[in-house]
């Protein structure tokens, strides 16, 4: 059963980075390229300070914090010197490459003889031995599980609804007397911050930083959003995040059998086929609610 | 509702193709104990490392262990992508293949963290410094059941056999992506050496194959003669960098067989079928179980061989001296 642990660790981890492109994608219609720089940009601080010593778990938090801290700059970017959403992220995701390399020093930071998130010595007590082959998804589970909660919680408050605000109807949120750009700005600091977190997990579970490993998560965790929103869009009690989540397991799941089943050179195009399949199934359900209507 | 059947269905579809493709590989693995299954990750599409695995199987078959009869290979290869490379390397550890050959540095690390929990050895090759991959210590031993090749650079002889070519180059350039720690690791040998043979170096960095163009028109400008490296990037557009010198008569040095096929002037290099040969057969070892893979240390090609295209070497009026050419293992162009 080891390959639906697999699947299951991977679409969590870059569940997370969906979270970040959900903020972006849907809530304020910003396509954010800043995530192929902020994500290995996660990797790197996290390979930089673990190579120095540092507690696996404050990784996490200060991943996020660069990851924030990067996501400000594409607002301010686009909010300040009026650069357009997609050239600003642009922008951004090229001047990380060099900075992903200073912070990490090399292209290649291999980690394992360090202590991760999910080989520490807490861990090993925490976790029962029967549980020990399925230690990476409940450590992944649990903070895929936090990051969904926080992000619920944080769009019910007023501020949350001011972020889904700017990007439905940004007139109504001029009209409350709000700076738009500023809103902008905290939901791409938001944003970038979970997708380097997904970064600092993928590293930590991984063991390694690679420079070339954000290149292409934005497509894939825009697939992921898209995937999800659409399966799930009728469902009301099933919570947006939840959706964006298992959309991510679903995209991993794709490849997977892409991987396993076809031709090596075929994995690219089989996936692209379920991709189709999936959407397709979704389409026909918003079809029928139109005719419905 | 309907749409609702069809989407488990389709589940169900997936989840069952999934089962399948595990449930036959596990099947062949434990058969017979004569008949060996294993995994090759490759860490993308490459002329080099494709070279690799055609060498490895090559040095498998040598050992007597031969796809088909009594190996079943499963290859898989990640795109370049580190998260394709990840479910790979689960996929290969779940369906409990014998050995994993990785193929790049990248694959070897993916493939190792995955296989050390369930004791499948890994034997990789094309990792130029398995040392700093942390896949060995700093004696050479490797850290768990993990062995390969390295396609390290000779860089000391490359300098050696530029300086008898051109007796007058001051100024060497070389073109190199940032993100390839090979190239950057090579980079750093280059330039503890390149005073002893009297050259100046010229790095260019670059980030993608978008750049090469610009980059190569500045580093022409600037130098007497290029090296290679085994640079990713800088290789699939070396047709480009080799028009534009041959206009300006510069000559560009390979770093490896294929290069001086498709018109560098020489190589003092590596080939990357011999490379994976020698991989082929430190598999077979483990395979056999006459050596496990950590009581092996990681392997370099020792005596690189040096590869000259004649063509090439007339239309810029370089003469090869005499003790170069007549040392050449492969010589191309009009010769052949």
């Amino acid at each position: 059963m080891s390959f639906i642990t697999s699947i299951l660790e991977q679409g969590l981890i870059y569940g997370i980075l969906a979270l970040g492109i959900y903020i972006t994608y849907k809530i304020l219609d910003f396509p954010d390229l800043t995530v192929d720089g902020s994500f290995p940009l996660g990797a790197a601080i996290t390979a930089a300070l673990l190579t120095r010593g540092m507690n696996p778990y404050i990784t996490l938090v200060l991943s996020f914090l660069a990851g924030a801290v990067a996501g400000i700059c594409t607002g301010l970017i686009h909010v300040k010197c009026k650069v357009r959403d997609l050239l600003s992220g642009i922008i951004m995701m090229t001047a990380l490459w060099t900075i992903n390399l200073y912070i990490a020093g090399t292209a290649n930071v291999p980690l394992f003889s360090q202590k991760t998130i999910f080989n520490n010595d807490l861990m090993e007590k925490i976790i029962p031995d029967v549980l020990a082959p399925y230690a990476t998804l409940i450590i992944v589970l649990v903070l895929a599980l936090i990051c969904k909660v926080l992000l619920d919680l944080y769009l019910n408050t007023k501020s949350g609804f001011l972020l889904r605000a700017v990007g439905d109807n940004d007139v109504l949120v001029v009209s409350l007397a709000k700076d738009k750009g500023n809103i902008k700005i905290l939901g791409l600091a938001i944003s970038n911050g979970l997708v380097a977190l997904a970064g600092c997990i993928f590293a930590q579970e991984e063991r390694v930083f690679e420079i070339s490993m954000g290149t292409g998560a934005m497509v894939i965790g825009l697939a992921s959003v898209i995937i999800g929103t659409s399966i799930f869009r009728k469902m009301t009690l099933l919570h947006t995040t939840t959706a964006v989540l298992i959309g991510s397991v679903i995209y991993k799941a794709c490849v997977a059998v892409a991987l396993r089943n076809f031709d090596p050179q075929a994995m690219k195009l089989v996936t692209a086929v379920l991709f189709l399949v999936v959407l397709i199934i979704s389409m026909d359900r918003k079809k029928k609610v139109n005719t419905n209507a | 509702m309907k749409k609702k059947m069809v989407t488990v269905l389709l589940t169900a579809a997936m989840v069952t193709a999934m089962a399948a493709g595990c449930g036959s590989s596990s099947d062949s693995g434990s058969d017979k104990k004569e008949s060996y299954t294993i995994g090759i990750e490759q860490f993308a599409e490459h002329g080099s490392l494709d070279n690799c695995r055609e060498g490895f199987l090559k040095g498998l078959e040598a050992e007597g262990i031969k796809e088909g009869d009594n190996l079943t290979v499963k290859y898989k290869n990640a795109a370049a992508d580190m998260g394709t490379a990840k479910q790979i390397s689960d996929s290969l550890v779940s369906d409990k293949v014998d050995l994993v050959c990785a193929i790049a540095t990248p694959s070897a690390q993916s493939v190792y963290n995955a296989a050390m929990k369930a004791d499948i050895p890994v034997i990789y090759t094309a990792v130029t410094d398995p040392v700093a991959a942390e896949l060995a210590d700093k004696d050479g031993k490797p850290v768990g059941e993990v062995t390969g090749t390295s396609d390290k650079l000779p860089v000391e002889e490359q300098l050696k056999m530029i300086r008898e070519m051109l007796p007058d180059a001051k100024k060497i350039g070389i073109m190199y992506t940032t993100s390839e720690a090979n190239s950057v690791s090579a980079i750093k040998e280059y330039k503890s050496l390149v005073k002893k043979y009297d050259f100046e170096l010229v790095e260019k960095g670059i980030t993608t194959t978008a750049d090469v163009s610009l980059a190569a028109d500045d580093l022409l400008s600037k130098v007497d003669c290029i090296t290679n490296l085994t640079d990713n990037t800088v290789v699939a557009s070396l047709p480009t960098i080799l028009d534009k010198a041959n206009e300006k008569k510069i000559p560009v040095f390979g770093s490896e067989i294929e290069q001086v096929k498709i018109g560098c002037l020489a190589a003092e290099g590596i080939d990357y079928i011999a490379l994976g040969k020698q991989t082929g057969k430190m598999a077979a070892k483990v395979l056999k179980g006459e050596a496990k893979a950590s009581e092996q240390n990681f392997e370099t090609i020792t005596e690189p061989g040096f590869y000259v295209n004649s063509k090439v070497a007339e239309d810029l009026g370089i003469t090869v001296p005499e003790d170069l050419a007549n040392s050449a293992v492969e010589s191309f162009g009009d010769g052949n």
